[in-house]
């Protein structure tokens, strides 16, 4: 014990503080963080950042506001998500400043199941009271013939669905910063709107995987024996199909929509986490608190999912964020390939596929950007696992 | 071992047969289907007669039948490599699946041979520079590399380095010039390489960084082993050191590395054969869905799985050679 405090300056912190002071040791990893939460930011606020309607209006000597009367249910309720989502992060960096096993499952779940029931409540009274808007105005047209008086617009003042045949196909200008693309439409506004389309597509589908990985993985593990060894015989034979094969088949004969490209990612990448959990439920299994908790008599669910897993959660967190950049990637492929949700949706791999016109010009601006987007975002969050995993590693401590 | 491989070898025939079910059963779950693609809810039909109809097609499609009686005809048919016909190319699939595959296994080939020939020296040598710029640059290219996405690269390269945009180097499209056939042998090998260059360097960055990160790990972890301090000791030069001892121990988990890197090949061939145009299986699975050609869809995963599933075995079994200290017991 006194060796130890005198040894280190580790003695006496959590372990969440272990692990945070040696994540934001490495600069590369503090930026990834800060690229990740303006990403997030730029996601949720998407509306108010590109938008062809102006904050502010003076229309007949009246102020009107526009872009926020305009805003949708689905906007609000993205808002909402997304300060919940906020509120619930600072929650569980304040949870693991204590001295206690890093994910205290109990109270993990109770503030998951609170926030999850103020999102759906907070979206029911949304969709009770939100009238949907349907406000055509050409706000950009009355300002230029003198009908309205000065106007305060968003810094993409351009919808992203908004198209325009006069202008398609435009490199990068002063009025659209990244150009247009086949209809006209401002690819910066789409590149903005499509941000929430990959970062839903992470973590719906990644959500999706660790669920039926955890499960599928406890159970396995956990009973061991004949169990563990056919459950491991099928985890095998859904790892033998590669899986970009059998996400395509899957897209051949269902009908193709965002959410159900986030549902088949994830129930076909569920195996590497089902793999994970299996190995540290079959170490700690046997191990005394395990027992402690059958002889008190607990019920297998809170043994195998409150007691066991979160001591084995780790592996479990960093793979689930190599895993979003992944997912990202899956979608962004298969809207390249034309397999997405179609044109109507603003994803990043269906922009990029439009960066070679059908006459087989080339457009730069369509390839770069989207591009760059994509790789920004799977890149940083490669460097948060990496981050996260030798933050993790109690093997790297003892080497520095 | 020998029962290791008997036991391994034996475990493949739940695994295909299980590739087969889940092929099958995706296709069968699917909403739709042959009696209600051209029974559409227009029009006033007589009910009796649509559902005549309806049970006519079934009879004629075997739907009429219990499910597992429909796979068991349909893997019949499978085992006899009769996948059906093509909607779109009006051929047997199998015919089709002969004249693609070729291409897409030489294409993976050299790149399986680039990915392994320059990620081992790379991993070694960042290895040994370990904490020097070397490998502090290595390691952050690597992981550039490593997240760029293989459908940006392709357009890039296709963008700047094949047309007027830039330079005009590469041929943009397609396996060979249109004049192939009349060149001598070497002239003909140096352009099909040149348009297999492209391509190639596409299938392979993502798993040179992949492979590369993990020799360097394995190097590092090696490192820190008691039995090269003894080699050390004992006065060896560093270079066997290095190579004889450390090398020897960290490349034998890297077999295992084919099960990570073959499914992720199979998943870029789809990519760049439909960026570069290369007729092989990839653009097959490609059209196949683009058509929603079934039968050939179905062909592709089913075959997909199969050859997956094989590279897995040779790699255990290379594993299970190579490694004499795993017994691969089973764990009861």
């Amino acid at each position: 014990m006194k060796r130890l405090v005198e040894q280190g300056s580790d003695w006496g912190i959590s372990f969440g503080d272990m692990v945070w002071r040696r994540f934001v040791k490495s600069p590369l990893n503090v930026v990834c963080l800060v690229f990740i939460a303006i990403l997030l930011l730029v996601a949720v606020l998407a509306p108010v950042l590109a938008n062809d309607k102006p904050y502010v209006i003076r229309i007949a000597g009246r102020l009107r506001f526009p872009l926020f009367a305009g805003l949708q249910r689905g906007d609000y309720c993205v808002f909402l998500a997304g300060f919940v989502g906020l509120w619930q992060l600072i929650q569980l960096g304040r949870n693991s400043r204590r001295l206690e096993p890093f994910v205290r499952g109990d109270v993990l779940w109770r503030q998951l199941s609170i926030n999850s029931v103020i999102i759906l409540f907070g979206c029911m009274l949304v969709f009770v009271f939100i009238r949907p808007s349907l406000d055509g105005t050409d706000y950009k047209a009355l300002v230029a013939s003198g009908e309205a008086g000065n106007a305060i617009f968003t810094p993409v003042p351009y919808d992203y669905r908004q198209t325009d045949i006069q202008s398609r196909q435009q490199p990068p200008s002063r009025e659209h910063w990244l150009g247009t693309d086949d209809v006209g439409a401002d690819v910066l506004s789409r590149l903005i709107h499509g941000s929430r389309i990959s970062l839903s597509v992470g973590f719906v589908a990644v959500g999706i995987s660790t669920i039926i990985g955890v499960v599928v993985g406890a159970f396995l593990g956990y009973f061991g024996g004949k169990v563990d060894f056919i459950g491991m015989r099928l985890v095998e034979m859904v790892m033998a199909i590669p899986m970009f094969f059998l996400i395509i088949t899957m897209l051949a004969f269902f009908p193709r929509n965002l959410f159900g490209i986030m549902v088949i990612i994830g129930v076909t990448s569920w195996t590497g986490n089902a793999r994970l959990v299996r190995a540290e439920f079959l170490k700690l299994r046997r191990q005394d608190f395990v027992q402690a908790a059958l002889s008190l008599g607990l019920p297998l669910r809170n043994i195998l999912f409150r007691h066991i897993l979160p001591n084995g959660i780790t592996p479990v967190l960093v793979n689930a964020t190599f895993s979003i950049s992944g997912a990202i990637f899956i979608e962004a492929a298969l809207s390249f390939l034309g397999f997405g949700a179609g044109p109507a949706t603003p994803s990043w791999g269906q922009m990029l596929s439009l960066g070679v016109s059908t006459t087989g010009r080339f457009l730069w601006w369509l390839t770069l950007f989207p591009g760059l987007a994509i790789f920004l975002t799977v890149l940083a969050y490669n460097v948060l696992g990496q981050g996260l995993r030798d933050a993790l590693d109690p093997r790297l401590e003892k080497r520095v | 071992m020998k029962t290791y491989i008997i036991r391994r070898l034996l475990l493949i025939v739940p695994t295909l047969f299980g590739i087969t079910v889940i092929v099958f059963l995706i296709s069968r779950i699917a909403p739709g289907g042959p009696t209600n693609l051209s029974l559409g809810g227009s029009g006033q039909v007589d009910a009796k007669w649509t559902a005549d109809v309806a049970d006519s097609r079934r009879m004629l499609y075997g739907l009429d039948k219990p499910i597992h009686v429909q796979y068991a005809d349909w893997l019949g048919h499978v085992l006899r490599l009769d996948f059906g016909y093509s909607i779109k190319h009006h051929r047997p699939v199998i015919e089709l699946i002969k004249e693609r595959l070729p291409v897409t296994l030489i294409l993976n080939l050299m790149a399986f041979i680039i990915i392994y020939s320059v990620s081992l020296p790379a991993g070694v040598l960042m290895a040994v520079q370990h904490g020097r710029l070397f490998d502090r640059a290595g390691s952050l290219i690597l992981m550039m590399l490593w997240s760029l996405p293989v459908m940006w690269v392709g357009q890039m390269l296709i963008g700047y380095f094949t047309g007027p945009a830039f330079k005009d180097w590469f041929p943009p499209a397609g396996l060979s010039s249109s004049y192939a056939d009349q060149l001598p042998f070497f002239a003909w090998l140096v352009d099909s390489l040149w348009h297999l260059a492209l391509p190639v360097l596409c299938l392979s960055y993502g798993g040179f960084a992949y492979l590369a990160n993990q020799v360097r790990s394995g190097m590092l972890d090696n490192l820190r082993m008691d039995y090269v301090r003894t080699a050390r000791a004992k006065g060896l030069p560093e270079r066997v050191v290095i190579l004889r001892h450390v090398f020897r121990n960290s490349i034998i988990p890297l077999i295992t590395i084919t099960s990570t890197l073959l499914p992720a090949m199979f998943a870029g061939s789809v990519i760049v054969e439909r960026i570069f145009s290369i007729p092989g299986m990839g653009l097959l699975a490609f059209e196949a869905v683009s058509n929603r050609d079934y039968n050939v869809i179905m062909a592709v995963a089913t075959i997909a799985g199969v050859l997956n599933s094989i590279g897995l075995l040779l790699a255990d079994i290379a594993y299970a050679i190579a490694d004499p200290r795993i017994s691969f017991e089973v764990t009861v």
